[in-house]
């Protein structure tokens, strides 16, 4: 059992805004997709969908062209939409009711998502003895609220795939919390998950497998811990209580970074790393912090994508 | 969990939970409710205020005594054979004789019930001028009943004062028709039939071509805002995972339609009980205010079978426009477009209103012709003219079978082109699509 994106495709007259865009996941867990404002992670994820036609490749699902009607999926879309004006348990039910929830099944899931995501005063207003409790309407909730409706809304079904784009933009750390809790349950739950985010410590959190785009082109793919492993530990940082400069010049090391203090640097290997650890104990040079270790995921990402826009 | 489904499948989700939204929705209440009180207050309001009023009703005469001072050549003019007539058979008809500032003084103080009349010559004219209390009994749509029969008597009684007789008199104010006889290529008359509407006739058939208009385009305009709202909320990428955009356009519509239907039957009840009560507020013989105004021949052709094809014309009819307006509404992507959109929607609705509107007056100025055929059959406008003109027996049942047909099959047409392009026009996010992409779509040029 598993998803299989095969080489998709997809063109806007001359410009390409997807292009062979493979990768698969084997067994339950998180999938991310990264890239820029603008690289194709959301048009991605509606080919996957099926909400957008493709020009060339396939997704499978179970072996089978992944078809969401029929399929058991939940997706959380990066622009959130809910009805402003109508009653946000008829919603729910609603689209509980489109993805063949029974009524009864529907309801006790709404009761407990809305008790676990602490929405339930918004779904079941307290009753007020002498006067007509109206229901509440999307328009009058906050923004984090209506979110909280919204990944109520694309795991009503308990999906067994699940695709979240952006799900914690705009949460406060409270809710972004709350928001990882439930993720972390659904990993244990052994869903399948496909997520797309900015937050690269949210992604190396959860995800084992990663796709970077840029403009629309994979520029890295694979599993994080080997990619990272391919780069090698070649980040170094080093605290001192006095001026480093001429050593780091003596040796040729690359600075990455200078903040008060503190170098980040960029060294050939784990060779020179210590070759110039050596050095600054052979001179008696007073060290607060000497750390060697691979780059992080923000790091790679920066790498990746961040000089194609300094160029511009 | 998981289970095929067809590409309409869903609809009646979406119908449900449309329909309970729109019924729940306070616009539509309120609009409803409003529509409602109108409906039933209005003729029962009309009743009242209109009472003691209809000029030409048997309602007996206020006026008691009629003073008349003739300031005419004419000699001998007596009135007094309108006491004939039920109305004034308590009116007392009487040449003046007092001083006429001391008769009228007395009008105004104590004699309220009289009215004092006098008749002018001037250049060639003659003038009835009427007098009466300012307060009292006689309103003026008694003077009006009483001033429209002395009138006519006048008339009568100056060609009698001539030394004309009776008989002579009846010759000259005999009607005078003009009639065209066509004749056939052996010069015999051929039978024409005057298949001419009436005036009040041709209001009708106004009335309901405005009134489905009106509907009409409510209903599709609610059917465009809430696809666009949809498109515009994003919510439509939520619901495409669990439902096929046709079962969402085909569940909308319909949702659409029955609320509007709820409506209009729900209205028709209540002009129904309306129209009883101020049935039962006039006097004995009269009937309710719709059967005094409405033409009496839509009575007899208010039947069940004639009930059906309107109701089966208008659902086409909002089916047709509903189907455009969800198109319309998939072709922008904000709200703030709609109104770009809509206008190929607003053209086609013109277009049907403007052919039934010309064809009602064709029918009331020559008759039925090719042009009066073509606009009961064009689709466009079928919705529109042919119920009204059902109503008042101006269509045949095969005219209105056959525009029901041709109704249908231009629905299956439309929605046919509309499913092949449905799915992407509802994805698709940016300028507003016009109406050649559409056709581009259709022949699979362009994608979301």
């Amino acid at each position: 059992m598993s998803l299989i994106v095969k080489n998709i495709t997809k063109k806007y007259g001359d410009k390409v805004v997807v292009e062979d865009l493979s990768f698969s996941i084997e067994k339950p867990g998180v999938y991310a997709l990264l890239g820029t404002n603008g690289a194709g992670k959301t048009t991605s994820l509606r080919i996957i969908l099926g909400m957008l036609s493709k020009d060339k490749g396939e997704v499978l699902w179970k072996g089978n062209p992944l078809d969401t009607v029929n399929a058991n999926v939940g997706y959380l879309a990066e622009e959130r939409g809910l009805y402003p004006k109508y009653s946000l348990l008829d919603q729910l039910l609603y689209f509980a009711k489109l993805r063949n929830v029974p009524k009864k099944t529907a309801m006790s899931r709404i009761e407990y998502w809305s008790e676990r995501l602490s929405v339930n005063e918004y779904l079941f207003p307290p009753k007020v003895k002498g006067k007509t409790v109206k229901a509440n309407k999307a328009d009058q909730l906050s923004k984090g609220n209506q979110q909280k409706l919204q990944l109520m809304a694309a795991l009503i079904s308990d999906p067994e795939l699940i695709i979240l784009d952006e799900p914690l933009s705009g949460l406060d750390p409270v809710n972004t919390e709350l928001f990882k809790g439930i993720i972390r349950e659904e990993i244990a739950k052994d869903k399948y998950l496909i997520m797309s985010s900015h937050q690269m410590p949210v992604i190396e959190e959860f995800c084992s497998d990663i796709t970077i785009l840029d403009k629309g082109k994979v520029v890295l793919s694979g599993n994080l811990n080997e990619v990272k492993k391919s780069y090698g530990r070649v980040n170094l940082f080093v605290k001192s209580d006095v001026e480093i400069a001429s050593y780091i010049d003596s040796f040729g090391i690359e600075i990455t970074n200078k903040t008060p203090g503190e170098y980040q640097l960029k060294v050939l290997g784990e060779e020179q790393a210590m070759a110039f650890l050596t050095k600054l104990i052979q001179d008696k040079i007073p060290i607060v912090k000497f750390e060697l270790r691979e780059p992080s995921l923000h790091e790679i990402f920066i790498e990746k994508v961040g000089d194609v826009h300094e160029e511009k | 969990m998981s289970m095929k489904k067809s590409n309409i499948s869903g609809w009646k989700d979406v119908f449900t939970f449309t329909l309970t939204q729109t019924l729940k929705n306070k616009a539509y209440r309120v609009s409803f409710l409003i529509m409602a009180l109108i409906a039933v207050v209005s003729m029962p309001l009309i009743q009242y205020l209109t009472k003691g009023e209809e000029a030409g009703s048997d309602k007996l005469s206020p006026v008691e005594k009629v003073y008349i001072q003739n300031e005419t050549s004419l000699q001998n003019l007596d009135f007094s054979s309108l006491k004939q007539d039920s109305t004034l058979k308590n009116v007392e008809f009487t040449n003046l004789t007092e001083d006429y500032d001391a008769v009228s003084k007395r009008i105004e103080e104590s004699e309220k019930a009289s009215v004092l009349v006098t008749i002018k010559e001037q250049s060639g004219a003659f003038m009835l001028e009427f007098s009466k209390a300012s307060k009292g009994p006689v309103k003026d749509a008694g003077i009006s009943a009483l001033a429209e029969k002395m009138t006519e008597s006048f008339h009568s009684l100056r060609l009698l004062t001539q030394g004309i007789t009776k008989e002579q008199n009846e010759l000259i104010s005999a009607k005078v028709d003009t009639k065209t006889i066509n004749l056939d290529a052996q010069g015999n008359p051929v039978e024409t039939k005057d298949d001419t509407i009436s005036f009040n006739e041709y209001w009708f058939i106004y009335g309901i071509l405005f009134f489905l208009m009106m509907v009409t385009l409510m209903a599709s305009t609610q059917v465009a805002s809430s696809v666009v709202m949809e498109k515009s909320s994003r919510i439509v990428e939520y619901l495409l995972i669990s439902v096929r955009p046709l079962a969402l356009m085909v569940g909308k519509i319909l949702a659409m339609l029955c609320a509007v239907l709820l409506q209009i039957i729900s209205l028709m009840v209540l002009v129904f009980i309306s129209n009883k009560v101020s049935a039962a507020m006039g006097s004995g013989s009269q009937a309710g205010i719709m059967n005094q105004y409405v033409p009496a021949n839509i009575f007899q052709n208010l039947n069940i079978v004639n009930i059906l094809l309107c109701l089966v014309l208008i659902a086409l009819g909002m089916i047709f426009y509903a189907v455009l307006a969800g198109m319309a509404g998939a072709t922008v992507s904000k709200i703030e477009e709609l109104n770009e959109g809509m206008t190929l929607l607003t053209l086609t609705t013109l277009v049907g209103v403007y052919i039934g509107f010309g064809a009602a007056n064709v029918l009331m100025g020559s008759g039925s012709n090719a042009f009066v055929t073509f606009a009961f059959l064009f689709p466009l406008s079928s919705p529109f003219l042919l119920p009204g003109a059902i109503l008042v027996g101006k269509a045949s049942l095969f005219i209105a079978a056959a525009a029901i047909i041709l109704q249908m099959l231009l629905n299956v047409l439309l929605f046919n082109f509309v499913a092949s392009i449905y799915e992407t026009l509802i994805l698709h996010n940016g300028n507003r699509i016009r109406l050649k992409d559409l056709f581009k779509l259709n022949k699979g040029g362009i994608k979301a």
